[in-house]
Parts: C-alpha cells; sequence; structure tokens
C-alpha cells in the first residue's frame, strides 16, 4: 500500500560559522529544516504537504526525489532504501516557477525527447518523438506545441509542459512543489484540474506541496501540515478541515481569507511570526505562538493517533478540539 | 464630496511592443476613510491605476494620456507639475508596495527611514522625529519599538518588515494612502495580522485606501467596495458583499468559479479558456468577449461597453456587461 516512505528523515543545514563561534570554539547554529519526519505516501493517493515558507516543505520535496539527501533517517521508494535521485525516473519532480525551469533555447519538443532519452538509451528517434507526443497530450496540450519555444507560451502551457516533462519517465509519483503558486486564478484551475484527472486516469501518486489551503483541500486526499520543520498533524482532508485538532493548524485555517467571510469578521487570529529557525526547540516549536501553552509544552511532544482519525503532535489536541471550537465563534480575540 | 475622483483616466506604457493602454478610460471615486479594492489577474492594469493617480512608474516610459485625477482640495493631479506633486505624495497620497524589502533603504536603520519622512514634509527636529517615529512603530504593533529603531531592514522578517512601510505611510497622517499587493509576498499568517492592522489604522485614522489585489479573498475581509479589472478596464464595481454574493459580469463569475472553495470540492474547477487581451491591440467591443461563454455579436463591436448600472435597488452595483441588460 505504502509506494514511499519518510523513515525518521532529518535534513540539518549548518549555518556559515560565525566569528563568535571560530573564537568561542563551538559549533555553527544549525538549521533544523526537516526534523524527524515519519510520512508515508500510499499508491494512488493525493498527499498534501501545507505549510509558511521555513516550515521545510519543500526541502522534503527535495528530499523525495533525491535532490537532497537525509542526514539521518531514510526515504523508501516500494520497500527500498533510495539513494539519491531514482536512475529509472519512478519518482519526478514539478517545480513552482514554469519560467526559469525550461531551457529557453530548447524546443518543448526537444526538451522533452532529452528526457526520454535520459532515461530510455534504447528508443529511437521516431519512438522518442512519439513518447514526447504522448507526453504533450496527457497534460492537454496540442501536438504542434513541439515546435515551439518557452518564451512563445503563456504561463498555464508552460506550467502544463513542466508537468509533461515530468511524466516523461512515465513515473509513479509526482512530486509537484507548490506548481500553480506562480499562476493567476483562472489558469492555477487549469492546472488543478489536469493533475486531478491525471490521478484519477492513471492512478498516480502525488505529493502535493502548498502553502495554499484552499488548493490542498481541493486537491488532496490526506495532508500533513507542517511547522517548523515538523509535522504537526497529518488526516484525511475532511477531518483536517472539519475538525482541526491542533492549534497551528486552527490558526493557518482561520488566517485563510475566505470570500463566503464578512468584511472585518472577528476570529481568533494567530499573533506572532515563526520563530529564529536556528534556535534550538526541544518541546512544541509552536509553543511560543500558542494561546493554550502551558509548562508542560516544553517537553518534546509526540505525534499521536487524534480523534476523529489521523495524527497530531499536541498533547493538549482532544479536549482543545472541542474548546476552539466554543472560543472560534465569539470572543476571546487576540 | 468624494477624497479622490478619477475620471475617464487612459495611461499609455511605450515599449519596442508599441503602446499598450493598461489604463484604458478607468472612471471612480473613493471617500474619506473608505477601502476600496481593485481586484484582476496579471497584466490587466490594476498596478497601472494606482501607480497614475501619483504618476509613480517606477523609470517605465509612461504618461497619462487623458483624462483627470482630482484629489480634495489640490486639483488634477493628472496635469500638477512634478515639483507639486511630489508634495503631495507621502503627505497626503502615500504608497504600500508589494515587495517591504526593496521599499526599505538597506543602509539606513529603521528609525531614521521613519524619521526622514517626517522630517521632508514637517519642521520637526531630529529627536522630535525620532519620537513619532517609535510612536508609529508603536502604533504598528511592533514589539519592542525602542530596539527596532536602530535595526536594519535585513535583520527583520518579512511582516515585519511590511509594519514598518505602513508606520512610514503613515507617518504623515495622509487621507489616502495606495496599497499594491500588501500582503502577496507574506504567509497567511502574517497576511492577515498586516490586513488587521491596515483595517484598524483605517478606522483609527480616517484615511482611505486603495487596495490592489488579485486575492478576492482578500478583498472580502476588508474592502467596501471593490472594481473588478479586465483588459485595462474595470468590467463591474460595487460594495464587496454584492459583488461577491452576486456577480453580475461574466469575467467576476468566470473568475469565482475557477477557485477552488468547500462547494467545488471533488469537482473538476472552472478555468477561463484562452488568453486575457493584448493590450497594444486590443479586440474589438468587450475585452472580454472572446474568452466569454455568453458573448454575442453585439459584444464583439464597436466600443467597449461602459459601467452601466442595471438595478435601481443596488445603485452602487455597476456593471459592464451588454447582455446583462437585455436578461
Amino acid at each position: 500500500m505504502t509506494l514511499l516512505e519518510f523513515r525518521d528523515v532529518s535534513r540539518h543545514f549548518p549555518a556559515r560559522r560565525s566569528l563568535a563561534d571560530a573564537v568561542l570554539r563551538r559549533p555553527p547554529a544549525v538549521l533544523r529544516a526537516v526534523h524527524h519526519v515519519d510520512l508515508s505516501v500510499d499508491r494512488g493517493e493525493t498527499l498534501g504537504i501545507v505549510g509558511e515558507s521555513g516550515c521545510g516543505k519543500s526541502t522534503l520535496a527535495r528530499l523525495a526525489v533525491g535532490l537532497q539527501a537525509a542526514d539521518e533517517g531514510a526515504v523508501l521508494f516500494d520497500g527500498t532504501p533510495m539513494q539519491g535521485p531514482d536512475p529509472a525516473g519512478r519518482i519526478q519532480m514539478v517545480f513552482q516557477d514554469p519560467y526559469s525551469s525550461l531551457n529557453p533555447r530548447m524546443t518543448i519538443g526537444a526538451l522533452l525527447e532529452e528526457v526520454v532519452a535520459h532515461y530510455h538509451r534504447d528508443l529511437s528517434a521516431a519512438e522518442r518523438r512519439a513518447e514526447a507526443g504522448e507526453a504533450l497530450r496527457r497534460v492537454g496540450l496540442p501536438a504542434e506545441t513541439a515546435d515551439k519555444y518557452p518564451h512563445a507560451l503563456s504561463g498555464g502551457q508552460r506550467q502544463r509542459v513542466s508537468i509533461a516533462r515530468a511524466l516523461c519517465p512515465r513515473p509513479q509519483i509526482l512530486v509537484a512543489d507548490e506548481p500553480v503558486s506562480a499562476l493567476d486564478a483562472s489558469v492555477q484551475a487549469q492546472i488543478i484540474n489536469l493533475l486531478q484527472r491525471l490521478s484519477a486516469d492513471t492512478g498516480i501518486t502525488i505529493l502535493f506541496i502548498s502553502h495554499d489551503m484552499q488548493v490542498i483541500r481541493h486537491l488532496c486526499d490526506r495532508v500533513a501540515v507542517m511547522y517548523l520543520g515538523e509535522v504537526v498533524e497529518l488526516a484525511p482532508v475532511d477531518r483536517l478541515f472539519d475538525q482541526p485538532q491542533h492549534p497551528y493548524t486552527a490558526g493557518l485555517m482561520e488566517a485563510v481569507p475566505d470570500i463566503a467571510r464578512r468584511r472585518g469578521e472577528p476570529r481568533v487570529a494567530l499573533g506572532g511570526e515563526m520563530p529564529d529557525p536556528y534556535a534550538v526547540i526541544d518541546g512544541c516549536r509552536f509553543a511560543s505562538r500558542c494561546r493554550f501553552a502551558e509548562p508542560r509544552c516544553e517537553t518534546p511532544q509526540l505525534l499521536t493517533d487524534a480523534a476523529g482519525g489521523g495524527l497530531v503532535r499536541c498533547w493538549k489536541a482532544p479536549p482543545l478540539a472541542a474548546a476552539s471550537i466554543q472560543t472560534s465563534s465569539r470572543s476571546d480575540l487576540t | 464630496m468624494a477624497l479622490l475622483s478619477v475620471q475617464n483616466l487612459v495611461t499609455e506604457f511605450h515599449g519596442p511592443g508599441g503602446t499598450a493602454r493598461a489604463v484604458d478610460g478607468v472612471s471612480f471615486d473613493v471617500n474619506a476613510g473608505e477601502i476600496f479594492g481593485i481586484v484582476g489577474e496579471s497584466g490587466c492594469g490594476k498596478s497601472a491605476t494606482c501607480r497614475s493617480i501619483v504618476r509613480l512608474f517606477g523609470g517605465a516610459d509612461a504618461r497619462i494620456a487623458g483624462g483627470s485625477v482630482r484629489l480634495d482640495g489640490s486639483g488634477d493631479l493628472a496635469t500638477l507639475p512634478e515639483r507639486e506633486l511630489a508634495r503631495i505624495r507621502g503627505r497626503d497620497v502615500a504608497f504600500i508596495f508589494q515587495d517591504p524589502l526593496t521599499a526599505l533603504n538597506p543602509t539606513m536603520r529603521i528609525g531614521r527611514q521613519i524619521a526622514e519622512v517626517v522630517e521632508r514634509h514637517r519642521r520637526v527636529s531630529r529627536r522630535e522625529a525620532r519620537a513619532i517615529a517609535l510612536q508609529l512603530l508603536r502604533d504598528v504593533h511592533v514589539t519592542s519599538p525602542e530596539r527596532r529603531l536602530d535595526a536594519w531592514p535585513h535583520e527583520l522578517s518579512g511582516g515585519l518588515r511590511q509594519r514598518v512601510v505602513i508606520a512610514m505611510a503613515l507617518a504623515l497622517r495622509p487621507r489616502l494612502i495606495i496599497a499594491d499587493e500588501p500582503t502577496t509576498a507574506l504567509d497567511v499568517t502574517v497576511q492577515d495580522q498586516i490586513l488587521r492592522l491596515l483595517l484598524e489604522r483605517c478606522a483609527a485614522t480616517g484615511t482611505a485606501i486603495i487596495l490592489v489585489t488579485h486575492d478576492l479573498g482578500v478583498v472580502a475581509e476588508i474592502c467596501d467596495r471593490v472594481a473588478v479589472m479586465y483588459g485595462g478596464r474595470f468590467v463591474e464595481t460595487g460594495s464587496t458583499a454584492t459583488v461577491l454574493a452576486s456577480p453580475r459580469h461574466p469575467y467576476t463569475r468566470a473568475l469565482l468559479s475557477a477557485l477552488p472553495s468547500r462547494a467545488m470540492r471533488g469537482k473538476p474547477l472552472a478555468p477561463i479558456e484562452g488568453t486575457p487581451p493584448s493590450l497594444t491591440a486590443p479586440p474589438p467591443g468587450c475585452r472580454f468577449a472572446p474568452r466569454c461563454p455568453q458573448a454575442a455579436e453585439v459584444c464583439r463591436a464597436g466600443p467597449p461597453p461602459p459601467l452601466m448600472l442595471h438595478d435601481r435597488a443596488a445603485p452602487l452595483h455597476a456593471d459592464a456587461c451588454l447582455l446583462e441588460g437585455v436578461r
């Protein structure tokens, strides 16, 4: 069932050693971009990773495709630990910016054929062309697109090409890192529909990274919420949105601008900003912004089973869920 | 009387590809203390519209080719000599840009930057200006403001930087703040804080805001009225609640149904087919007609239709669809 597994994966980036570090003979500060993450992606599902900048979601995406190596733990594909990018191309990545991720000097056809040739060296030129054409067809682009250069395409078309390129090796998993964030709403909808259709038609597994809660809710089966390098909540999409159990998840949802909301409507806003990512926090990393924080939150928090399904990293979670439903409707504003 | 009255504004940008009419006959009023939203997708002319108000084109070869921009008591800003306009910028009309890092001088401490704005327009000593800067940081809820006065821009987070930019915009108690995508570069929880701050300061000082955004959710959260822009023109205006709850123009409707929402979950979204119109050679008739599922013959000929009132019961709600009256 599990196709891709993060098993206790950490990726830490040391800061540049400062003069003070050298004088005091201490090691440089370390940014825990991804810290002891356990996560399984099931075959055929679309798993969303959501969080704000600096939460580690992009590092997690790079770990998944092998662009980054884990410092600790392992990333397993179909039960086998991966060492760097998969030589068979079974995991492919779609990047955020379709402008900078396509070579401006290559036609779309040449660009796609190059990818096909890389993974299938035995194919003839005609077969390569056919494979590239098939990839274009799967993303809903006309065959003539092969003769065009990236600059001749709109933002939406370019993002389709990026997806076509990722599909060329016939991967089992697409890792999409903010694939619609650079696009206008009308175009964004095309790409979301395309990913949804690919998932329904071909059963491809998608790891979908985004900061946009609405898009995540629309597209994903399950969602992991990340904060400062850790997964703080993991749940089926409806449970997560209907009964968020981690205070950060709840605050994140409250903060999303919503066209159904009235002007200036009061609600429980999250105060503060993400703390210094270099600070070593052993307890709950969200405690500095959490209005429910208590001394006990300074001890390490574990991901435990949550009421209604999924996992949550907060010892107060089950009773808190009931409390936040009462308070979010009125009063108690920060 | 309105604080700002823009009539038939036309702004042209000259480039190697020809002359683009980024703003093509836009009219609107903004009242004192009001938050007026301009919403649209990239290239629709929303930024060009608000930049035209104070002729801040950032080095682009642009000029106002027609229309007027009347600010209560200051005459027509569209024809005012640059020297006089410079006095109005900052004092009467302040600007907040999307990226707070480029709006701040990286080589100057925060306190000095805010104080400099005050000193440029008011007769105050350096010490007084610093005291005003401190109070402004308090007003925008910067924590430990005394310490932040001596901080450099690069030491602050994105949210704090945008608070500083807002403090600078508020420094001279302007009557109007133009905020161009002020929260687009920020995370949602910080965006939420900044939007609340704008609402609060606007209510406390009576300053009006023109908020430019691509995000209809942001409009819903803080704008009193909104204009939907497409191809250099306003296609619909009205109170935010009315426009979002009962949109009339096909473009507004299309934009709303392209957004993922609770109701659309599990269903395919409705993207808008085609591409936005060229501003150098716009299509005849309604700019949206080539992409509009309802477009008829009349929509594709003649000058683009103006904003029209279609409902006596909603005198603020106007749209530029020729077919709206017919239906």
